[in-house]
């Protein structure tokens, strides 16, 4: 009998010389990406894990074993009940817009089974989208069982279906990281940028913070999700490592560019967890301090080995983890009603906490929610429409997130002609990307634009209700109804 | 009705202000102001920018030039 090293490469690294048709018509650049490279200089394309199909399948049936197991033992809704307020809308946050991102994931994992340029490539992609479909398939799940107690939670399915500004932005992010990337892109944007980079470790780093707040299952699905990620996660290198050698160029234009998109929705999504919606008790960190040790120091190290440098907006990106997650939650927080999760203000011991954490920038955001917690204080517990913005707000025409680069001082939003239309930016790198590829993002409409343009109702509450697809059961409110232990309505 | 990108300073987003050709800059930084006033406010003078330029606040968005969708900021202080 054969060992495994003996017959594994024929199982997974098998590369045809094709005769029949032309290498450039079997993997044409449209779908394998640039540079076009013979398969020859893709010959020593590998990855560590070099898993087989039935160590695959072995693998991942111990995990469904394990997530099934920690779902019969905490995963009732009674478990669920228990956990911290905050904890909860920070799961709805996260549950909303994983799954079926995922699911556009298993597209982009499975062009590159077909158009990545080497077999080994193409292997470890099919695995990816196996993994993906799995990472669709869990949170539905386990989210669906607590729709009957709380219908926010349906949004976990429902969010990329509708006109919601949050599923506008991720999927504008997510068409273009994960349908309509070639399989070069798609490894360096979502293998390399948004994996390794990004969300490995953010599961990591959730996992932690479930584990501390008591949320079993929640460490259990996306340690579980993890390990595929660190799988998977694999392609991106080898991939990046061949585009640098033959067209260094466009591996940092690639890196630069993804490195933002990645970065703004990850601050929304995670910075939010981290800061705000986690309970003080149970924050091990701050986002700013998670993003230098996790993301930051392995990224910039990463570049250090392939050569590259670090994206020209680095001071700016520098600048904005100690703003941007801080300006678009208050924002957020003020339009809360668009959304639908809940979320709370941070009291005085949070406001301290922040403070400690944000020295440089935090300052500037104390009086915001000084000015929320009076509002709060001089209107009636759960009025939540009395502490609510009501004009409309404006979005960027790149990431289709709010306007809120910059810090309160000075906002970084910036104006555009190109033609004939005018485009609004929420920060110099989401114009620049922009202008890289005019083409590929001109045609599309901002909510503003929709608005404008009669698609979408001017009217805030008709827009949230039928545009946003959210109703007087969903919409976000303050998770406490505005009554803290630290707000006292005694006073005037 | 000309729609304008706003920006007060001490806010954290861009807001849609809606305004009159006859408006003058004075009543667009109210109306701002207005909308942002949740998080923000400006007690005092303050300045008004158009494409970053401080203008008159007594001028009009007609005379001041401004197209659809131009960013007018209200800041603290009057402009030098």
């Amino acid at each position: 009998m054969l060992k495994r090293d003996d017959w594994l490469d024929l199982a997974r690294k098998l590369d045809w010389e094709l005769s029949y048709v032309s290498e450039r018509d079997a993997f044409p650049e449209v779908q394998s990406g640039r540079p076009w490279l013979p398969q020859t200089d893709w010959a020593g394309w590998d990855e560590p894990f070099r898993t087989s199909y039935p160590e695959y399948v072995a693998g991942q049936q111990a995990k469904e074993a394990s997530v099934a197991a920690v779902r019969a033992a905490v995963g009732r809704l009674e478990d669920f009940q228990r956990l911290p307020p905050g904890w909860l809308e920070s799961l709805k946050l996260h549950a909303a817009t994983l799954p079926l991102a995922e699911f556009a994931a298993v597209v982009g994992n499975l062009r590159a089974a077909r158009f990545g340029r080497d077999s080994a490539w193409r292997s470890a992609a099919l695995f990816g989208a196996l993994d993906e479909m799995r990472h669709t398939q869990i949170p539905l799940l386990l989210m669906h069982d607590l729709v009957r107690w709380d219908p926010q939670f349906d949004w976990t399915h429902k969010l990329f279906h509708t006109n919601n500004w949050v599923a506008i932005a991720a999927r504008h992010l997510a068409d273009e990281l994960l349908l309509a990337s070639d399989a070069i892109e798609f490894a360096i944007a979502t293998n390399f940028v948004f994996e390794t980079g990004f969300t490995n470790v953010q599961f990591v780093g959730l996992s932690a913070l479930a584990h501390g707040v008591g949320d079993r299952m929640f460490e259990q699905m996306v340690g579980s999700i993890q390990t595929d990620e660190a799988r998977h996660a694999q392609i991106g290198a080898p991939v990046l490592a061949t585009v640098v050698k033959h067209d260094r160029q466009r591996a940092q234009y690639l890196l630069d560019k993804w490195f933002w998109r990645s970065w703004l929705l990850f601050a929304v999504v995670t910075g939010f967890s981290m800061d705000y919606l986690t309970p003080l008790a149970h924050r091990q960190s701050s986002f700013k301090e998670f993003m230098h040790e996790w993301v930051l120091d392995q990224f910039v190290r990463s570049l250090d080995e392939f050569g590259l440098e670090r994206p020209w907006y680095w001071d700016l990106f520098l600048e904005a983890l100690d703003n941007y997650h801080h300006m678009v939650y208050a924002s957020a927080y003020s339009y809360r009603a668009s959304v639908w999760f809940n979320f709370v203000v941070p009291g005085p011991d949070e406001r301290a906490w922040l403070r400690e954490k944000y020295p440089a920038s935090w300052p500037d955001f104390d009086p915001i929610w000084q000015r929320i917690s009076d509002r709060w204080r001089a209107s009636d517990p759960g009025n939540d429409f009395a502490v609510h913005g009501t004009a409309i707000v404006s979005f960027c025409d790149l990431c289709q997130l709010v306007l809120s680069g910059g810090t309160p001082r000075d906002n970084a939003a910036n104006i555009l002609d190109h033609g004939g239309r005018r485009y609004v930016f929420c920060s110099r790198p989401c114009r620049w990307i922009f202008e890289q590829e005019p083409d590929r993002y001109a045609a599309h409409k901002d909510i503003v634009k929709r608005v404008l343009a009669g698609e979408a109702p001017a009217n805030l509450v008709a827009l949230v209700q039928r545009y946003f697809g959210l109703d007087y059961a969903t919409w976000g409110r303050d998770a406490f109804g505005g009554v803290y232990p630290w707000l006292d309505r005694s006073r005037p | 009705m000309i729609p304008l990108y706003g920006f007060l300073e001490g806010d954290t987003i861009g807001l849609l202000v809606l305004a009159n050709g006859d408006d003058s800059l004075a009543e667009v930084a109210s109306k701002l102001q207005s909308a942002a006033r949740l998080r923000a406010v400006i007690d005092g003078p303050i300045t008004v920018l158009c494409g970053g330029q401080p203008i008159d606040p007594n001028t009009t968005v007609t005379e001041a030039g401004l197209q659809p969708l131009a960013r007018v900021d209200v800041r603290r202080g009057r402009s030098a």
